[in-house]
């Protein structure tokens, strides 16, 4: 409220200091060439000067003189031959007045209420970190100043690992759970992690690095069903059907029967062997769908959907600040197909091409990545 | 709050100076003195809203609050205070709210000390500045917002470039832009004459505080970046005809021009629609230069055509400040009377002579800026138009412009005597070849030409001398009559002289460095010795330090002459952390007028690192001469006839006394 007043304030001041002259019963304006012949004058002294001290000579003095002469003439003809100033005209001035009055706030307001953000306040860094509260970034930048000086605390690596994934800073949290994994030492829940990031990093694919970090934490424990869970959906991604059937297979075979996740490993395995194909495939061949990430969470602990969901709306507005990012679109879009939002996925194509049109080398990327999403795009039908 | 509050201000600027931009120039077509009035409050209303939007948006650098998109891009909270408030200006954002800032800046002064010119001229060239006003606002808010908030705030700043974190940064920027921007005055008398179509005599005259302001901040603007290069950088180079670079030397020249020619014009009232183009030339290379600088063309032309919004704007801008200036050029240009006549020997005729010759220079610069950007958006390929390029065709053509500089003010107005000139130059030419031959012999030989280069910049500063001296006529009048001349001579000759003198010593700093530095590559171990310009650098090993955000690596080395221990130098590599970027920090002692610079390379073995050694003769000339032009340039602006101009109302005559005169 207070800064709408000022807001107010402001603007009527500045309204105020713009009317003032209108309000004044101005004089005419003085003759315009009063000025020039001031001007003309002193160069006429100014030719003394000069012949003086010998920098013209005496004809061309005199030449000069009477150029300058003849510019004093006519100034001073215009002057008088010139109609005395009329007195200003009312309606003018009064449409002068409205026009200032209606201006400012229009311009003022439309264009802020456009580009500006009331209500946020300022955020000096003294202030919060004297109270961080729930500021996760601050807390954030003081485990990264604390890792800055001793870059081999293990530990804090292992914490700040996940809340760079839930912020949205998934590269950093590669680096901290590579980190972490070099400093502690490597154990399924690290090397989890890690492949984890990497897999998000990539958008749900599961690169080769990702692969033999999960094989890894399979080495050291031979059942731990994360690990073993993305290996297989690597192996169906690389199109290796069989093989990824059973390891799929064997993940069932390995865990409770009332195990959350093996709803979607048996879909897996329904789609794998030619069954009805269920959502899963219809979401987009290729990537893990929002059930695929709601195993991944069931299998470890934490709220990994929504620490995903998070990031993505993080990422959303990220991008809503800064759209000329083709790579985070392209993640966005592929992120939103994850969810099982194709809606928003498509609504996310469309917010792209704002920056990237469809017609350009980097919209028609992002058209083929949506295609290839199995996203609506305008014009055609999947 | 006071973040969005420094955003609306800046919001109401750019309403501001709407008004201030159409009522105006109503007011001076219906002759309404309200109106006009008008102009003055809304210019120094719109300095004072921008510069607390200025305020503001430092506020934010100071308490690093990374709320503030900006601030966090570009600013580190450990930064030292210097570098946080540089930093406002140290990005694209911030620098274009820097160049509003000083753009309304200048409105504010026309506002102020505007009272000499007639009431008409200056609402048109309030108004005109507001349209220029109008469009950098609506760039800044629309495209590059410094204001644009982060939610949540981010708990650490990314920090600024380290390159940019110098003393340097802190100053060249604004005087660049005071330069620049400067520039845009001139340009609004320009257009605000063109719109009365009345320009004559005395508008040269007002105009000419102004360009003086605008080449005087330019020359230190330029100077002070070729410094800060030359130190920072490590590269030991003063001068890369870089883009950027050439961006801002393309309106110096244009604008040196333009001084030169606003000064025939007020004598003779002739050179009108040249110099009216001039003034309309010399911003338009500033709004060049910003655009090249600004748009990320420089950076690739590919680059610019991934992100164009910012580019397609200024473009947009160019476009219309640009085009409109000239449509109405074309569409005036012929009801300009031509005034006064002169002989081609005479002090106009040398000053077209300076004109023809710098306009030249200037398309000769443009061409190699712009050659390899066309090419590229054209063909692709990428080209480097390098310095042969410039030095080939820019050195030739400043040769004879050098030589006829002292010829300038010692010739007569209207018509000169070209011998009895040379007559009294013949002494300055014989001591510009003493001193030349002096320098060679001290220098042992080296190339012919520097005799010849050092001969020519002892004589440029010989003859802006023997301007001052025969005009207050030593030697033929008693001392303390000569003295009372001396000291009654009017600023401006002492600033023209000044100017002169700067110019030739920049030339001697020019021709000493480029023919006698030497450079020396060398792989050093500590304990080993290398000779440069007569002393003896030791490498004494290296040690590892830090500072308030970057780690450093500085090599000690100690000089010695003659096997004395003379000084020490500290020459570093710096990593900063933020950005993990390295740069270099020269060590450099000054002796005399030369310098020994050194400058770190790689470690190559244990122990063994690359050193780089220069050792530049007389380099201080080159930014000691533009000391004295800025001088110049001052001396000349507190002029009191540049004032002239204001009629006192009860001066305000009946008749005009103008039988007496012819």
């Amino acid at each position: 409220m207070l800064f709408w007043i000022l807001v107010a304030t402001l603007t009527a001041a500045v309204a105020a200091v713009l009317i003032l002259p209108l309000l004044r019963a101005a004089a005419p304006a003085s003759s315009p060439h009063s000025h020039d012949i001031e001007v003309y004058r002193d160069q006429l002294e100014e030719l003394t000067r000069d012949q003086e001290s010998g920098l013209i000579n005496g004809d061309d003095a005199e030449l000069a003189r009477a150029e300058v002469a003849r510019r004093l003439l006519a100034a001073g003809e215009i002057d008088r031959a010139a109609e005395p100033a009329a007195p200003t005209r009312r309606s003018v001035n009064v449409l002068a007045q409205a026009f200032v009055l209606l201006c400012l706030p229009a311009i003022g307001l439309c264009l802020y209420l456009f580009t500006g953000s009331p209500g946020v306040p300022a955020q000096p860094l003294a202030a919060r970190l004297a109270d961080p509260g729930s500021d996760i970034n601050i807390l954030i930048a003081r485990a990264e100043n604390h890792l800055a000086q001793n870059p081999d605390d293990g530990a804090g690596w292992e914490v700040l690992a996940p809340i760079y994934m839930r912020n949205g800073r998934v590269e950093e949290a590669v680096a901290a759970y590579d980190s972490a994994v070099r400093l502690l030492g490597p154990t399924p829940a690290r090397l989890g992690g890690y492949a984890e990031a990497l897999i998000t990093l990539s958008g749900g694919l599961v690169t080769t690095e990702a692969q033999a970090a999960l094989r890894r934490s399979l080495a050291i424990d031979p059942n731990d069903p994360r690990s073993e869970y993305y290996l297989a959906l690597g192996l169906k991604q690389e199109g290796k059907k069989d093989e990824a059937l059973a390891a799929f297979n064997r993940l069932i075979a390995g865990s409770p029967a009332d195990a959350p996740w093996v709803p979607l490993v048996k879909q897996h395995v329904a789609e794998l062997s030619g069954g009805a194909a269920g959502s899963v495939a219809a979401a987009a061949p290729g990537n893990p769908s929002a059930d695929d990430i709601a195993a991944a969470q069931d299998m470890s602990a934490g709220d990994r959907q929504e620490m995903i969901r998070g990031m993505v709306e993080s990422l959303a507005s990220r991008l809503k600040e800064d759209p000329a990012n083709l790579e985070g679109w392209a993640r966005l879009i592929r992120s939103h197909v994850v969810l099982d939002q194709k809606d928003q996925a498509a609504a996310a194509l469309k917010e792209s091409q704002k920056t990237f049109p469809a017609d350009g080398d980097e919209g028609k990327q992002l058209l083929a990545l949506a295609r290839e999403l199995g996203i609506k795009t305008d014009g055609e039908t999947q | 709050m006071i973040i969005e509050l420094g955003h609306y201000a800046l919001v109401l600027a750019l309403a501001t100076a709407f008004v201030q931009a159409a009522l105006p120039i109503m007011g001076a077509r219906l002759n309404d003195r309200a109106l006009m009035e008008l102009a003055s409050s809304a210019a120094l209303a719109c300095f004072l809203l921008v510069a607390f939007s200025f305020a503001v948006l430092t506020f934010a650098y100071v308490t690093s609050d990374f709320s503030v998109r900006n601030v966090w891009e570009n600013s580190h909270s450990l930064k030292p205070l210097i570098y946080k408030i540089s930093g406002v200006w140290g990005n694209h954002e911030g620098s274009m709210l820097l160049w509003l800032l000083i753009l309304v800046f200048f409105s504010a002064l026309v506002a102020t000390f505007g009272r000499n010119l007639p009431e008409t001229l200056k609402a048109n060239v309030l108004a005109v500045q507001a349209w220029i006003a109008v469009a950098f606002t609506l760039f800044i808010l629309l495209t590059s917002n410094p204001f644009a908030r982060l939610i949540p705030a981010p708990g650490e700043g990314k920090d600024l470039n380290p390159i940019l974190q110098d003393i340097g940064l802190a100053i060249h920027p604004p005087l660049l832009y005071l330069g620049y921007v400067g520039f845009s005055v001139c340009f609004s008398f320009a257009i605000a004459a063109l719109i009365e179509g009345r320009i004559d005599a005395a508008w040269a005259r007002w105009v000419r505080p102004w360009t003086l302001a605008a080449w005087t901040f330019l020359t230190a603007g330029i100077s002070m970046g070729s410094y800060w290069a030359y130190y920072e950088l490590g590269w030991g180079g003063w001068w890369f005809w870089d883009p950027v670079e050439n961006a801002s030397f393309m309106p110096w020249l244009a604008g040196t021009a333009l001084l030169h020619s606003a000064l025939v014009m007020e004598k003779r009232e002739a050179l009108k629609i040249w110099t009216v183009l001039l003034a309309i030339m010399t911003f338009s290379l500033s709004l060049l230069g910003t655009f090249l600088v600004r748009s990320g063309v420089l950076t690739s032309v590919h680059a610019f055509a991934t992100d164009p919004t910012r580019g397609v704007f200024i473009l947009a801008i160019l476009v219309f400040f640009i085009g409109g200036a000239f449509s109405l050029f074309a569409f005036r240009a012929s009801r300009l009377k031509s005034g006064g006549i002169f002989a081609p020997i005479s002090r106009e005729g040398a000053l077209v002579f300076n004109n023809l010759i710098l306009t030249t220079a200037t398309a000769t610069v443009l061409t190699g800026t712009l050659y390899p950007l066309v090419l590229e958006a054209l063909t692709g390929d990428k080209i480097s138009v390098g310095p042969p390029f410039f030095n080939m065709t820019f050195g030739l053509l400043m040769l004879p412009l050098l030589f006829a500089v002292p010829f300038g003010p010692l010739l007569a107005w209207k018509r000169g005597d070209l011998a009895g000139v040379s007559q009294r130059l013949f002494a300055a030419v014989a001591v510009g070849l003493f001193f030349g031959c002096i320098y060679y012999y001290v220098m042992n030989g080296g190339p012919i030409l520097a005799l010849f280069g050092i001969a020519l910049g002892v004589y440029v500063i010989v003859g802006a001398l023997t301007d001052l001296a025969l005009r207050s006529g030593l030697g033929k009048v008693a001392g303390n009559v000569a003295w009372r001349r001396f000291s009654g001579l009017p600023r401006s000759a002492f600033g023209t002289a000044l100017a002169h003198i700067g110019l030739g010593v920049t030339l001697i700093g020019i021709v000493a460095v480029t023919a006698f530095e030497t450079e020396t590559v060398v792989e050093m171990k500590p304990g080993m010795t290398v000779d440069a310009g007569g002393y003896t650098l030791r490498f004494d090993g290296m040690r590892n330090g830090s500072g308030p955000n970057y780690s450093e690596e500085s090599g000690h080395f100690t000089i010695m002459s003659g096997g004395v221990v003379v000084t020490d130098i500290w020459s570093s590599k710096r990593l900063y952390q933020a950005r993990r970027m390295p740069t270099t920090e020269a060590g450099i002692r000054t002796f005399g007028l030369s310098q020994l610079y050194v400058s770190l390379g790689d470690q190559i073995s244990e122990g063994g690192i690359v050193v780089r050694i220069w050792w530049k003769p007389m380099i201080l000339c080159i930014w000691g001469g533009t000391l004295f032009m800025m001088a110049g340039g001052f001396v000349s602006l507190s002029d009191r006839r540049l004032r002239v101009g204001a009629p006192t109302r009860a001066k305000r005559p009946k008749t005009i006394p103008v039988g007496a005169a012819e």
